[in-house]
């Protein structure tokens, strides 16, 4: 009960207020000054700015996706046996847990800073990483690799655990090798706890918005300006409540169906 | 369970001395929210405190300053705190030209004539920065324009001025740059893409006087019209700026530029002159940094620059906030932040004073700064735009279309004007109230 009573006040009725406001013309100071129908959708539609943001998140998340989910798998399958040496393993996997992602992005930004940067030192290159559109998506996926990798790990590594030993001996026994094992035996059975890493950060991918804020401010040419960051331009920037209410009503349907699929996935395996 | 409470007990305890400590017994608080880092947060902290030991000191006055990240983000936070409660705003905020707009609507502001607060001393390009219909928004502190920053080690070596135009810069951009022996570039004449900021003074100053949108820039009222596509002034630079970029010595990046600056890599670049003091310590005395005028978009561009940087903005009329206010822009405040920083200093009477006429006279760097903004045309003004963000970034968008993707220059101007106007209108629709 109070569960459901800290939600109904503290999402559910903001998002039905936001969902309603999208449909009207909100001054700056807030006052509702007019029915706008889908106007404030329509416009923000035709901006080209939202439409290319749009594209940026889907590179983004096209990008992110996959690398995320072979990094985890890789990380977590090669650790999910207990020997001596795994806890040294685990400790550095699960080090960017203790860290704010917003201080990853600070560091990175001094990492790939200009044609000087510490990088190019280290690569021999002469790349301008974050003032080239491509480069500075790749710096973003691979700093984004930081905000799901810690919690994936130890959902995966836990998942291996917890399968039933006996499955993995009688393989044993029936002459399987290491890869056979992992890949026909163990992941089938973790199937369940890898869709839902997948999923979650599907979503961390959509919503994506603080590393890009510190670490290309959506440049260069608003290459990696993703929703999100662009919904936080315009929503306290400048104050468009048009936009923000739309967008925000927008993001929440659509994240609201991925955890939806989530809470499906894990009924399905309990 | 006993020992917990106890201790808790003492906990709570030694909270109430410590709160009771850091408020002052009857002191007034005067709470700035600042945006001052670098060379300009030590010397912005250095001229806090010492207010607090005098003045405040004589006047029960203790001015609380807070750094809340740059101006922008002030303004962001400025704003959240208006509309969720006005008693959470500080009595002062820090501010910039991107913040007029909403100051201008917001009516929370206190404006520094109702605050009684005396302007005939401060610098007449500073206020008409500020100055809007409703009058004065703020008290100009640190003011700052753009500045031509250039590698003056490098200019005396190939015996070169710095240029006057856009076509001067042009014509030795191929002098300043270098390549290696595989045709890549290895130094640069020019790193950086111009956006709102610089556009103020490379359109603004077209034919002694051009304004970007109607009202006055925005100054006299909401704009309702984009100018720089009737009077083609955004095209003339473009034209121009092609010219500069077709040399193949314009480096079209977007940050990290004077890091670039810093390590050789561009001969010159475009910042402002509030970034003096940063620009110089991060050289380190590699090569000597010069300063001169902003280049001229052609001959007839003979408006300067406008004068850009912040103000404060009130929040609160007392008359602590009056003596806090006509302490920062005091002679002796203005002279120790503009030496400190690079930013000009706005109080006239320091144009006659002997200490800092000797300051500039030594440091010939500094002394552009104010002759660039004294030979201004104070009617040139900064630009009050709704989405001020997004403009800025689709002005560099543009300018790189046009330079690195052969866009028409026409449609660029085209594209611009659309962006914007829609921007203005969508902020008309939104205010009409």
């Amino acid at each position: 009960m109070p569960a459901i009573a800290l939600a109904l006040c503290f999402s559910v009725i903001p998002f039905l207020k936001t969902f309603v406001s999208s449909f009207l013309t909100i001054s700056q100071s807030g006052k509702a000054i007019g029915f706008a129908g889908l106007d404030n959708y329509k416009t923000l539609f035709e901006d080209k700015a939202f439409i290319s943001s749009i594209g940026n998140t889907l590179r983004f998340t096209l990008y992110f996706l996959p690398l995320n989910t072979v990094m985890t798998f890789l990380a977590a399958a090669l650790t999910r046996r207990r020997r001596k040496c795994t806890w040294i393993m685990e400790a550095i996997f699960i080090t960017p847990l203790a860290f704010s992602l917003s201080a990853f992005a600070l560091v990175f930004k001094e990492i790939f800073r200009g044609e000087v940067s510490i990088i190019n030192r280290i690569l021999h290159t002469s790349l301008l990483w974050l003032d080239r559109p491509g480069s500075a998506m790749a710096v973003l996926v691979i700093l984004g690799l930081f905000l799901d990798f810690a919690i994936d790990y130890i959902l995966l590594t836990a998942a291996f655990r917890s399968i039933d030993r006996s499955v993995i001996e009688a393989a044993e026994i029936d002459g399987a090798g290491e890869v056979r094992k992992l890949f026909a035996i163990e992941t089938p059975m973790i199937a369940t706890m890898l869709s839902i890493t997948v999923f979650m950060a599907l979503k961390d991918a959509i919503l994506i918005s603080a590393p890009v804020m510190i670490l290309t401010e959506g440049g260069p040419f608003r290459s990696t300006e993703t929703i999100m960051y662009f919904y936080y331009l315009e929503a306290f920037k400048s104050g468009n409540r048009a936009y923000e209410s739309a967008i925000s009503s927008m993001m929440v349907i659509t994240s609201a169906i991925i955890m939806g699929i989530i809470a499906v996935l894990r009924r399905k395996d309990a | 369970m006993k020992k917990m409470i106890a201790l808790s007990l003492l906990l709570m305890a030694g909270m109430m001395l410590f709160a009771r400590g850091s408020k002052e017994s009857g002191k007034t608080v005067v709470e700035i929210w600042h945006s001052n880092s670098g060379p300009s947060g030590t010397a912005f902290d250095e001229i806090v405190d010492d207010f607090n030991s005098t003045i405040g000191e004589e006047k029960g006055i203790v001015i609380e300053a807070i750094y809340q990240g740059l101006a922008n983000d002030v303004l962001t936070k400025v704003k959240a705190a208006a509309s969720a409660d006005i008693s959470s705003l500080p009595d002062i905020a820090q501010l910039d030209a991107t913040a007029c707009l909403d100051m201008r609507n917001a009516d929370y502001l206190i404006l520094p004539e109702s605050a009684d607060i005396e302007i005939s001393e401060i610098h007449p390009a500073a206020i008409e920065a500020l100055m809007s219909d409703k009058g004065l928004l703020g008290v100009p502190f640190n003011a700052s324009s753009l500045l031509f920053y250039y590698n003056k080690t490098l200019f005396d070596s190939l015996s070169l001025n710095p240029p006057e135009t856009l076509d001067d810069f042009a014509a030795i951009a191929p002098l300043l740059g270098e390549k290696d022996s595989t045709g890549k570039v290895t130094r640069y004449a020019f790193a950086g893409v111009p956006a709102t900021y610089e556009l103020g003074a490379f359109i603004g100053a077209q034919k002694g006087l051009s304004y970007i949108v109607d009202e006055k820039n925005g100054h006299m009222g909401t704009p309702s019209k984009v100018l720089f596509e009737e009077d083609g002034t955004f095209r003339n630079f473009l034209g121009h700026w092609k010219a500069l970029y077709d040399t193949g010595f314009v480096n079209n990046i977007t940050s990290g530029i004077s890091t670039e600056f810093a390590a050789g890599r561009t001969a010159t670049m475009l910042a402002s002159s509030s970034s003096l003091t940063a620009v110089i310590n991060t050289v380190g005395g590699r090569f000597e940094v010069g300063t001169a005028f902003v280049p001229m978009t052609d001959e007839e561009a003979t408006g300067g620059v406008n004068i850009g940087g912040g103000a404060f903005f009130l929040f609160d009329s007392s008359d602590a906030v009056k003596t806090v206010i006509e302490y920062f822009v005091s002679q002796d405040v203005q002279m120790k932040w503009a030496e400190d920083t690079g930013y000009l200093a706005i109080n006239t009477a320091l144009y006659d004073n002997p200490e800092y006429l000797a300051f500039l006279d030594e440091n010939p760097a500094f002394k552009v700064a104010t002759e660039q903004m004294l030979q201004s045309n104070p009617a040139v003004t900064s630009i009050w735009l709704p989405s001020a963000y997004q403009i800025y970034y689709s002005f560099q968008s543009e300018i790189r279309a046009v330079t690195e993707d052969g866009k028409d220059i026409d449609e660029a101007v085209h594209d611009m004007a659309t962006l914007i106007q829609r921007a203005i209108d969508e902020y008309r629709a939104q205010n009409i109230d």
